[in-house]
């Protein structure tokens, strides 16, 4: 049982560690800001969920607790996600290669230069 | 009253997972946090849900968070996808998608988990409750944006209204 838990554990932390990596590659390879947050955004919260649960497995950080933390992870980072896009496009960061904008000229927005 | 067990008893919940301690006095501090913490809080304006209609809230909520879940899982795949090819195939934009709620409550739920799902992040809300999506394949997720939409708001609709 023990060896088995500790397969599986190892498993999730081999993918967590992988999307975590994943995300950081895209951060480098995207093109502008908020391409680079879906990266951020999702792929590595994706890993971060996949090494909490190999936390559970393998270390004392109880079940409940696991699982409050990936509640909180997953609710978080949406929000920081969309936080720092909305700030971006406020401060008029520009998009590479737009293929459309719907939002353009409906907000306030800066040069780009702040 | 019920505002105050409303918001004390996730508190509650909350605090004994994260404790996971079910010892008698573990139990009295938790629930003196709790209520401390929701005479602490700000006037909010929370949605009740009627007892009565809480079996469909709570069936309706598991059937959103199984949704939710599958997005997770699918924005984690195609995005790693998308950045792991060689040709970097994006075609980004921002594109409007109408919540078609009319709850501050509603509108934050679908902004959340559209951001959570592949390939798309709300940008801005306007105050009719439009979502200024940025999609890294406007094309794509123009195709599905409103079917998913519609269930995710049918969900929420049935939760809170």
């Amino acid at each position: 049982m023990e060896t088995v838990l500790q397969i599986a554990a190892l498993a999730l932390m081999v993918i967590g560690t992988l999307f975590s990596f994943i995300g950081v590659i895209g951060f480098i390879r995207m093109p502008d800001a908020y391409t680079r947050l879906h990266a951020t955004g999702k792929v590595s919260v994706f890993g971060i969920v996949f090494l909490l649960l190999a936390a559970i497995l393998l270390t004392p950080l109880s079940l409940w607790k696991g699982l409050v933390l990936i509640l909180f992870v997953l609710l978080g980072s949406p929000s920081v996600a969309h936080s720092i896009a909305s700030a971006a496009y406020r401060i008029g960061l520009p998009m590479s290669n737009p293929a459309r904008d719907d939002l353009k000229g409906k907000m306030e927005q800066g040069d780009g230069k702040d | 009253m019920s505002r105050m067990i409303q918001i004390s008893l996730p508190l509650f919940i909350v605090y004994l997972a994260l404790t996971g301690n079910l010892e008698p006095a573990n139990l009295v501090v938790g629930a003196l946090v709790a209520v401390g913490i929701s005479l602490l809080r700000p006037q909010m304006d929370l949605q009740s849900v009627a007892l009565k209609r809480l079996p469909r809230f709570l069936w309706a909520a598991i059937r959103y968070i199984f949704v939710v879940a599958g997005d997770v899982i699918r924005g984690g795949i195609s995005t790693a996808r998308i950045v792991l090819d060689p040709a970097l195939p994006l075609n980004p934009g921002i594109i409007a998608i109408p919540s078609g709620s009319i709850s501050e409550l509603g509108t934050a739920l679908s902004a959340h988990s559209i951001s959570l799902s592949p390939g798309e992040m709300v940008v801005a809300i306007d105050d009719r409750g439009v979502m200024y999506t940025h999609c890294l394949n406007v094309d794509e997720s123009e195709k599905f944006v409103a079917e998913a939409q519609s269930l995710r708001q049918n969900l929420l609709s049935r939760m809170f209204e």
